[in-house]
């Protein structure tokens, strides 16, 4: 190998030849200066005079040959290297099937990884778009006790940690809501985040245009400021270039804009604009700023300079302690508050991080395979091929120049199947990240850029040096061998172990891919089967968040509704509207809230009781076809005046009245000064996804519980987009200022919530069908190969009277006792990694026995049939030809 | 290097013209010069060396090791087809040079 890649001649060659050439002139110099009559001594220094400095010019020759003996080495390497490319293309082109093959796996293979590995750089490597990224975490509190994952922060909590805590330089806070902006055109809905002014100061992020919030202008009172996005700035407001010092009218406020930000990713979600905390009614209310128990901000800080994440964690534990101690009444024991620090990147690709890591996994896998295969239709060129190979050696090519030879139809392969590869990871690159975005807020970064692409090569030049050097090997033993026997297969049988090796890995690995498959569409099946609780056909889900500086009371908001109602039931096509908090699988959360059963003392140690608050409209249960279980449902009567009455859900009636019946109990949520009377039990319904068991619900009248923020639900005979248009039309001849926050058939919205694992499977189920094709073309191939090198001894059998059907036997034998050792080998690895996956199942288990027998006779059935054909072309020798043909 | 007397590409093109004749060592290209120049061209013998690896490496010159009439082991240089096109076009240029000087030396209005 040294020798191959050698570019120079060593240095020393080229000065001996130098010294020797100075020292011939000197001596003929002085032999001719002697024979015209001076002395030896006298003539040697008269040479040395009339030449000069002889070091001097010995460096500078030197200098120059070692410039042009190492050009020419080069040259002589590029042109060997062209040469072997050319032979390469030509042998190549001489076994179009083999060139085809090969390329095609490979690029499916190396198209899969790079696909995959631009998804899992542009989300889980590739650091935040903000000033030290490593820096940023996210703050959470959760309520462990009360199954709450992060109860997000009030305001007066938010004073309490920045006051108290040390370890991080700085903590902003973020909400995100929808204004109405008016004065341009239509009344538009503009999704806001609501931060502290120094919240782009410490993300780090520096104004496209104008500038960021200063301190003091989340100040009450300061005057109202905007910065827009990049997005809306461009889009809605075609990149106005002299946009700051501009005006908009939102709510009742005027804001002036004051920057753009620059087109980066916004996290934790996309916002058309931005303001101070303190140009937000609502975040600026009374009620919020002193209100302990108002949580609705979520929280970033960065941590001080030398410090590291658990060490902020240490002191925001302390600090925790403090307020608990502090605010008994605001941190009920029993509800285990407390307070997390995550780091940022961790927390935004949380939810991807499984899937991907599992997706990048299964890639790998895939491309194992190709190589394997790959590797194995080499081997078995190059065993047909052994009589070139060794004729060459005899005509003189060193072994160094036939394993370049064999490398150069590696690379050339690897690079054809790379940049086909690489084609293909870009067609696929749209809808990865479609997929993507149902698990993160980064997909918006996946491309393929520089580093993708360079891995794609990589995979290419690996691949390449390693299924071009792995037949190499064993002609090192097969070359001297080859010629002595006049190309009978000695190293034959060596690389035909090697290559039932690659198969057995082949059988191996599909089985592992092909389990994951298995268990990802069973979880989707499972998910299918899921009753939702509701009967979505037909059924539109509005979402109606009506301006808060004009609907000021709850009269105004149930007003609204009331009218929006009753002129939409008079439309054709709509059997029944209702008015609700939301609709189930729409993603937003509910609140949740304790309460007491009359005449029920509670433990001092027991959690208190919870359960989601809803609001809904009488024909809301019968809209959505939720069953009434006992009781009765809301009627007009359950006006905003009447008695206060609640239908609670089957889930929340047997966890608290699992031995008596809940309807006429009553339950109190201020401790007692109102009490709500149980008219009925409605089934359960899967709220927030159907792999989400269903909560504990408590639903009280829309009319007697108005929402700001509600929607409206409809059942109706007419066309989905019908349905939008008149709910638009009819919102707006209400109040021509009320944009609609967005409305969906609820078919969609369920289909939505099966899109993120049906899609996973896909992609499993197409990783594991290639790897099954490409095992079965291996397996197939090294069969027939097989036969073909026992064409003579198989010949022998039948002439000494085997009978086809035994043939046929043996053949299938031979290749069905290396799946099954692949089985086997491959079913103790998906027992392994199985396990890995468990948190992406749902309805099954990840060791679950239906789903690994049905694996193992899929295979087993397409191995036979693989088998079969080079088995049965081994039952048709004839016998005396296969004698004859030695 | 060229001595300070020689116009730039003398030597060039008097080592070109030396291996006309056919291969030649370094020394015998030096002796020559000096005897069909007359010593009028001061060549620092050592530079005619440099020149020589120059030429080489522009392709001009290819070298092979051989024996002297002595017998002794020696390198020797000959011109490739390219150095021979090469000198062509040199003593070209050179006449048109000389003249063009020599008919300015000559002339005789100002």
């Amino acid at each position: 190998m040294r020798r191959l890649f050698r570019l120079s001649r060593p240095a020393s060659e080229v000065s001996r030849d130098l010294s020797s050439e100075l020292h011939f002139h000197l001596e003929m110099r002085t032999q001719e200066l002697v024979a015209s009559g001076l002395s030896p001594e006298a003539a040697r220094s008269a040479a040395l005079r009339a030449f000069g400095d002889v070091a001097q010019v010995e460096r500078e020759c030197r200098g120059i040959s070692e410039r042009r003996v190492r050009a020419r080495e080069r040259q002589a390497y590029m042109r060997g290297l062209v040469q072997d490319l050319r032979y390469a293309l030509r042998t190549l082109r001489k076994s179009p099937g083999f060139t085809f093959i090969v390329v095609l796996t490979l690029a499916l293979g190396i198209g899969a990884n790079t696909a995959i590995f631009s998804m899992v750089r542009g989300v889980l490597l590739r650091p935040l778009p903000y000033r030290d990224p490593g820096q940023l975490v996210f703050l959470r509190q959760p309520a462990t006790r009360a199954g709450v994952l992060n109860a997000q922060f009030s305001v007066p909590e938010l004073t309490d940690y920045r006051a108290q805590t040390r370890a991080l330089s700085g903590i902003v806070e973020y909400h995100s809501m929808p204004f109405i902006l008016l004065g341009r055109g239509e009344p538009r809905r503009v999704q806001t985040g609501v931060v502290s002014a120094n919240f782009f100061d410490l993300l780090g992020v520096t104004p496209a245009l104008g500038r960021t919030f200063r301190p003091g202008e989340d100040a009450i009172g300061a005057e109202p400021v905007l910065v827009l996005s990049y997005g809306f700035w461009k889009t809605q407001l075609g990149g106005d270039p002299s946009i700051v010092g501009k005006t908009f009218t939102m709510n009742d406020h005027v804001h002036t804009v004051i920057g753009v930000l620059p087109p980066i990713p916004q996290y934790p979600g996309e916002n058309d604009i931005y303001m101070p905390s303190s140009a937000c009614p609502f975040r600026s209310s009374e009620q919020m700023i002193n209100g302990r128990q108002m949580r609705m901000l979520t929280l970033f800080g960065r941590l001080a300079p030398g410090v590291t994440a658990s060490q902020a964690q240490t002191e925001l534990d302390a600090v925790a302690k403090r307020l608990h101690t502090e605010y008994p009444g605001d941190y009920h024991q029993d509800q285990g508050f407390g307070i997390v620090a995550t780091p940022l990147q961790a927390q935004l690709t949380a939810q991807a991080r499984p899937t991907l890591l599992l997706l990048l996994g299964t890639a790998a896998f895939v491309l194992l395979i190709a190589c394997a295969n790959v590797a194995n239709l080499s081997l078995a060129r190059l065993v047909r091929r052994e009589r070139e190979m060794a004729l060459r050696a005899a005509l003189g090519a060193d072994r160094g120049r036939l394993v370049r030879q064999l490398l150069a139809e590696g690379l050339l392969l690897a690079g054809a199947g790379a940049v086909a590869g690489l084609a293909l990871a870009w067609a696929g690159l749209g809808l990865l990240t479609t997929f993507a975005a149902r698990f993160t807020p980064r997909s918006g970064e996946i491309a393929l850029d520089a580093p993708v692409l360079l891995f794609g090569l990589g995979l290419g030049v690996f691949t390449g040096l390693l299924f071009g050097l792995l037949p190499a090997l064993p002609t090192r033993v097969g070359l001297a061998a080859a010629l002595k026997d006049g190309g009978a297969t000695t190293g034959s049988s060596q690389s035909l172990r090697a290559r039932a090796g690659l198969v057995v890995a082949q059988v191996a690995v599909s089985v592992v891919l092909l389990v994951g498959a298995g268990l990802m569409l069973r979880t989707v099946l499972a998910l299918q089967s899921v009753d939702p609780g509701f009967d979505p056909e037909q059924v539109l889900g509005a979402k109606i968040d009506l301006n808060f500086s004009k609907y000021t009371s709850n009269e105004l908001v149930q007003e609204f509704h009331q009218r929006l109602r009753e002129r939409l039931a008079a439309q054709p096509g709509i059997q029944m509207v209702a008015s609700s908090r939301g609709y189930p699988l729409d993603g937003r959360r509910a609140f949740g809230f304790d309460f007491q059963i009359e005449r029920r003392q509670r433990d001092p140690g027991q959690v208190r009781p919870q359960a989601d608050f809803q609001a809904a409209s009488p024909d809301y249960f019968r809209a959505l076809g939720i069953p009434l279980v006992t009781g009765r449902l809301f009627t007009d009567q359950d006006g905003p005046k009447a008695p206060s009455v609640a239908i609670i859900s089957q889930a929340m009636a047997r966890r608290y009245w699992p031995s008596e019946n809940p309807v006429g109990q009553r339950v109190t949520t201020d401790s007692g000064e109102t009490w709500t009377t149980i008219v009925g039990i409605v089934g359960d319904v899967h709220q927030y996804g159907l792999d989400a068991a269903p909560v504990d619900e408590m639903y009280l009248p829309f009319d007697q519980v108005p929402l700001r923020e509600g929607a409206l639900v409809l059942r109706g005979s007419a066309e989905a987009a019908t349905l939008v248009r008149r709910v638009k039309e009819e919102v707006l001849a209400l109040d021509p200022d009320q944009p609609l926050a967005g409305a969906r058939p609820l078919v969609e919205v369920r289909g939505e919530s099966l899109a993120a694992p049906r899609l996973t499977a896909t992609l499993l189920g197409i990783f594991a069908g290639l790897a099954l094709v490409i095992t079965a073309a291996g397996l197939a191939g090294l069969m027939a190969f097989s036969v073909s090198q026992r064409t003579q001894e198989i010949g022998v059998r039948m002439a000494l009277g085997a009978a086809r059907s035994e043939v046929l036997g043996m053949i299938l034998r031979q290749g069905l006792r290396l799946v099954c050792i692949g089985l086997a080998v491959g079913a103790v690895g998906a027992l392994l990694l199985s396990r890995l996956m468990a948190g992406l199942l749902f309805g099954i288990r990840p060791h679950d026995a239906a789903t690994f027998a049905l694996t193992a006779l899929l295979l087993l059935f397409i191995a036979t049939m693989a088998c079969l054909v080079p088995a049965r072309r081994a039952a048709t020798v004839d016998p005396m030809v296969a004698l004859r043909s030695t | 290097m060229a001595g300070s007397d020689l116009y730039v590409g003398t030597l060039d093109v008097l080592i070109l013209k030396a291996l006309s004749w056919g291969p030649m060592h370094g020394y015998g290209i030096g002796r020559w010069i000096r005897q069909t120049t007359e010593d009028v061209l001061a060549v620092q013998e050592g530079a005619l060396y440099p020149a020589l690896h120059r030429l080489q490496r522009k392709g001009w010159l290819d070298e092979e090791w051989g024996l002297t009439d002595t017998g002794r082991e020696a390198k020797y240089y000959r011109l490739t087809p390219v150095g021979r096109r090469q000198l062509r076009a040199e003593i070209t240029r050179w006449r048109a040079y000389a003249s063009a000087v020599g008919a300015a030396l000559d002339a005789v209005t100002a």
